[in-house]
């Protein structure tokens, strides 16, 4: 009971990661048609800034944390603006240039701050938490963290109208003008929220996880695979997602190793997407 | 013969000449940068094939390692010779390309990308989780190629000796890649990129063509790495990861995939840009993300568009592209 | 084989039958359960509002949609949920509403390419380019340009096909279909956005076709055109046929006139 106990913890651990980062991917890939390769990246910066903010700087845990949502929340708004506006929809564009932009932010972070593998972030809550199994606080709250943020989130698209022309706009790009937003705008709003998630996940995991310039890439592919299976630009979609594959991932891990995890989740989206090669995107059907 | 055809063979013959005089005119490990080069060229070119069809595979990369891991294993441990490892090698690549076409022949676009990749990334994690045959993280070592034994001078395991079988490997894939472009075989792959639905209607079975070219350029693809293989001497899972794909993407984006040079174009360019910058090592692939940022900004159609840019009609140099066998 | 040859030649029997055919997309009936027959050698117009299902029944015969329910025979064989490709093999061919032609490509290698199926060389031969593909290659390049003569579109076939103008382009797109060797030709809307001259020149190609030995079957807005040119009509609502018959039947139909009302086009002669 113990063990089953503790798998639950660990699961919802994994999908609020996995969930953080999806949703935020998926709401760019809805609204704006671009796939952000550099998302990955973003959760990397946001990690970098509660590292220097509360592991160098000494500063408050949740404060760095929020800090870092801003950070690269707005991150995410330059590269709207200098970058991803160009490429007009193409979403291979978009695609490429995300990949260029990943290329720039980690010889920039090379740069500043080496290619050093660990970073130790101290643990900001390392007491032992038991509920239902044993972990941290400090990871344990990855999970109310996640609830708050992408609560937040689903109650701003649902009952502003800006967030609801957003969330419109998500599910049919033409949308967004009926509710009289422009498409800028949304865009704009729409890669702040989306990045600034990603930036969120990044503080909440830099005590967890080794802090370097490459973090990105192992989260990012997870991330690709939640929102393919979900629906890209499906939010509610990227959710289960992410549920199911947080708990599927920490079954596999806890029974085998991370490395058969990340081979079956690999597998179970090849065979959706052989199944239903549309995508499982669930664009509404024109 | 016609002009334009004479002033081509012209042009081959001064680059052929100048391919064979250069590695004994730049320093030591220049050679060993140009034979890269070669394979990359290859590299890019068959990733070219795939996009001929309109998919953009994520996999091409991990076919590049099955080649190198299956040559690994046969000339490592089972002791073939390298004239039978490498084109058996490429075989591995190709049917394991096909393997992973089969699945991917209905999907498209962003999903195509992400199958894509996921195949390849599913190759991958084999390698780094079955330690037997693949060596995990550290992945194989591998001989230098033995082709003609007992003859002293011709030591391919030498830098020079090693270019001039790259060459000529690099040829000749070349050419097969060209002739299949330029064939109906190619023009046919052209229709399904252009308007796949119009070549499903005339009668084009569309996901078998698409099967096929991703087959071909998986093979050759393994033959690229092949030859880095038997030059590294060891290969590891992390060469053939994303960092990679997303060297290849760039070097494909900036100069094109329409025609046939464009790639190669991209590759050469950026390459000698990254040789230049050497002193600066570490920020080549920051400029490679800004310039390929502006790329498509300013140029999104890449090098090979320059052209028709600045004024050569575009029916000119397009038209060439899918011939029907000049009279 | 002169005009009257070819139309002797064809017997009056079903060539294309739909049975009960039905395609929902979710909620949405999209077809209701279509029974419709064509003849060998009648050219036949589907009509209907906007939105009516028209081009729907088009994709679910030539193979782009499966139904939901029902069956398609085409001359005698059951072809329900065919891949197009196979559909068109099997001598069916399809133009597409908005001029679907390779862009890049000129008219008469457009048409080079729609000739697909009437290859014999294997993947082999064509890439080693051998005499036996060259002189098929070279076969097809003379059937194209006896084509592109025939849809008089022959003076143009240097020209890059996406900059034609749209009345050349959609001679285009009949040329590819009718390069397939089909025994039946669907066209989605051949007239749209022509002016009466333009429109009066194709029905005229239309007819030609037809009298080659080719049965027709069109979708179109323009009454005109379609009164003047069909043997038998048609019209469709919501999915659902409203009435079939000769022009002048249905167009007097009170439904159908009724499911126009508000529509740009009127059903008058």
């Amino acid at each position: 009971m113990q063990f089953i106990g503790q798998m639950i913890l660990n699961g919802l651990m994994t999908s609020s990661f996995y969930a953080l980062i999806a949703v935020g991917l998926s709401l760019v890939f809805g609204v704006m048609h671009i796939v952000n390769f550099a998302h990955g990246e973003f959760y990397m910066v946001g990690a970098y800034t509660v590292w220097v903010l509360f592991a160098l700087l000494d500063w408050p845990f949740f404060v760095a944390v929020g800090v870092a949502i801003l950070v690269v929340g707005i991150l995410g708004l330059v590269s709207e603006k200098l970058i991803f506006r160009r490429a007009r929809g193409n979403v291979l564009n978009g695609f490429i240039m995300s990949v260029g932009l990943v290329f720039i932010l980690q010889v920039a972070v090379v740069e500043i701050w080496g290619v050093g593998k660990m970073k130790p972030v101290p643990a900001a809550y390392p007491q032992i938490l038991h509920f239902m199994g044993a972990t941290t606080w400090q990871r344990f709250i990855l999970f109310p963290a996640t609830v708050i943020l992408l609560g937040s989130l689903w109650y701003f698209l649902g009952n502003f109208k800006i967030g609801r022309a957003l969330r419109a706009s998500a599910e049919d790009p033409e949308a967004a003008s009926l509710y009289g937003m422009s498409p800028r705008k949304s865009a704009a709003l729409a890669m702040f929220l989306g990045s600034a998630m990603a930036g969120a996940a990044g503080g909440l995991m830099a005590p967890i996880m080794s802090v370097h310039p490459y973090m990105g890439h192992a989260v990012i592919w997870t991330a690709f695979v939640v929102i393919i299976v979900g629906g890209a630009g499906n939010i509610k979609g990227t959710l289960y997602a992410s549920i199911i594959f947080g708990f599927l991932t920490t079954i596999i891990t806890t029974f085998l190793d991370s490395t058969i995890a990340n081979l079956v989740n690999t597998l179970v989206m090849l065979v959706l997407l052989a199944i239903r090669p549309e995508g499982l995107v669930a664009h509404a059907e024109k | 013969m016609r002009k334009s055809s004479m002033n081509k063979l012209a042009g081959f013959a001064l680059l052929t000449a100048v391919m064979i005089a250069l590695p004994f005119v730049v320093s030591g490990y220049k050679v060993d940068f140009l034979t890269m080069l070669m394979v990359n060229v290859i590299l890019a070119v068959s990733f070219r094939v795939i996009t001929t069809t309109g998919g953009w595979s994520l996999a091409h990369v991990p076919m590049m390692g099955a080649g190198a891991y299956a040559t690994a294993l046969m000339s490592g441990n089972l002791g073939i010779p390298f004239w039978f490892s490498m084109p058996l090698a490429g075989l591995v690549a190709g049917l394991i390309g096909l393997g992973i076409s089969y699945p991917l022949r209905r999907t498209e676009g962003f999903a195509f990308f992400v199958a894509s990749f996921a195949a390849g990334e599913a190759l991958r994690l084999c390698w780094i989780r079955f330690k037997i045959p693949f060596g995990g993280h550290q992945g194989l070592v591998v001989p230098p190629p033995m082709l003609v034994p007992g003859v002293q001078w011709l030591d391919f395991a030498e830098a020079i000796p090693y270019y001039f079988l790259t060459l000529v490997v690099t040829v000749f894939c070349l050419m097969i890649m060209h002739r299949l472009d330029v064939c109906r075989i190619g023009s046919t792959f052209k229709t399904i990129h252009s308007e796949e639905n119009l070549a499903k209607s005339m009668g084009i079975n569309t996901a078998r063509y698409k099967m096929l070219a991703l087959t071909i350029g998986s093979f050759f693809a393994g033959i690229a790495g092949v030859l880095l293989a038997h030059r590294l001497w060891a290969i590891e899972p992390d060469q053939f990861g994303f960092s990679t794909t997303l060297y290849l993407l760039v070097w494909v984006v900036f100069g094109g995939t329409t025609t046939f040079s464009g790639p190669i174009l991209g590759v050469v360019v950026l390459s000698i840009i990254g040789e230049l910058l050497r002193p600066l090592a570490d920020w080549v692939p920051m400029v490679y993300g800004i310039i390929i940022i502006l790329t498509l900004i300013f140029l999104p159609g890449g090098l090979e568009s320059l052209p028709s840019r600045i004024g050569i009609p575009k029916g000119k140099f397009w038209r060439a592209q899918i011939t029907v066998e000049d009279r | 084989m002169t005009l009257t040859d070819a139309r002797i030649q064809m017997t009056h029997m079903a060539i294309l039958e739909l049975i009960g055919l039905g395609k929902n997309f979710g909620q949405n009936v999209a077809v209701n359960a279509l029974d419709m027959t064509i003849e060998e050698g009648e050219i036949r117009g589907l009509i209907g509002p906007n939105g009516s299902g028209k081009t729907t029944i088009f994709n679910l015969i030539t193979g782009f949609l499966k139904p939901s329910k029902g069956g398609i025979m085409w001359r005698g064989t059951d072809i329900t949920g065919s891949a197009p490709h196979a559909v068109t093999k099997l001598g069916l061919a399809r133009t597409f509403q908005l001029t679907t032609l390779f862009r890049d490509m000129t008219v008469l290698q457009n048409v080079i390419m729609a000739h697909h199926l009437h290859l014999r060389a294997s993947l082999w031969h064509q890439f080693l380019k051998s005499s036996e593909s060259r002189q098929e290659e070279k076969e097809i390049e003379d059937m194209s340009l006896v084509l592109l003569e025939r849809m008089g579109i022959a003076t143009r076939k240097d020209e890059i096909a996406g900059e034609l103008p749209h009345g050349y382009q959609v001679a285009l797109g009949i040329a590819n279909a009718l390069a397939t060797g089909p025994k039946m030709i669907l066209l989605d809307e051949p007239v749209g956005g022509m002016n009466p001259v333009e429109t009066d020149e194709t029905m005229q190609r239309i007819r030609t076709v037809r009298d080659q030995g080719i049965t027709v079957f069109l979708v179109e807005h323009d009454m005109r055109a379609v009164v003047s040119t069909c043997d038998k009509i048609t019209c469709i609502n919501f999915g659902n046929k409203i009435a079939e018959g000769s022009p002048q039947m249905v167009c007097s139909h009170p439904e159908v006139i009724e499911a126009y009302l508000g529509e740009e086009v009127s059903c008058s002669l």
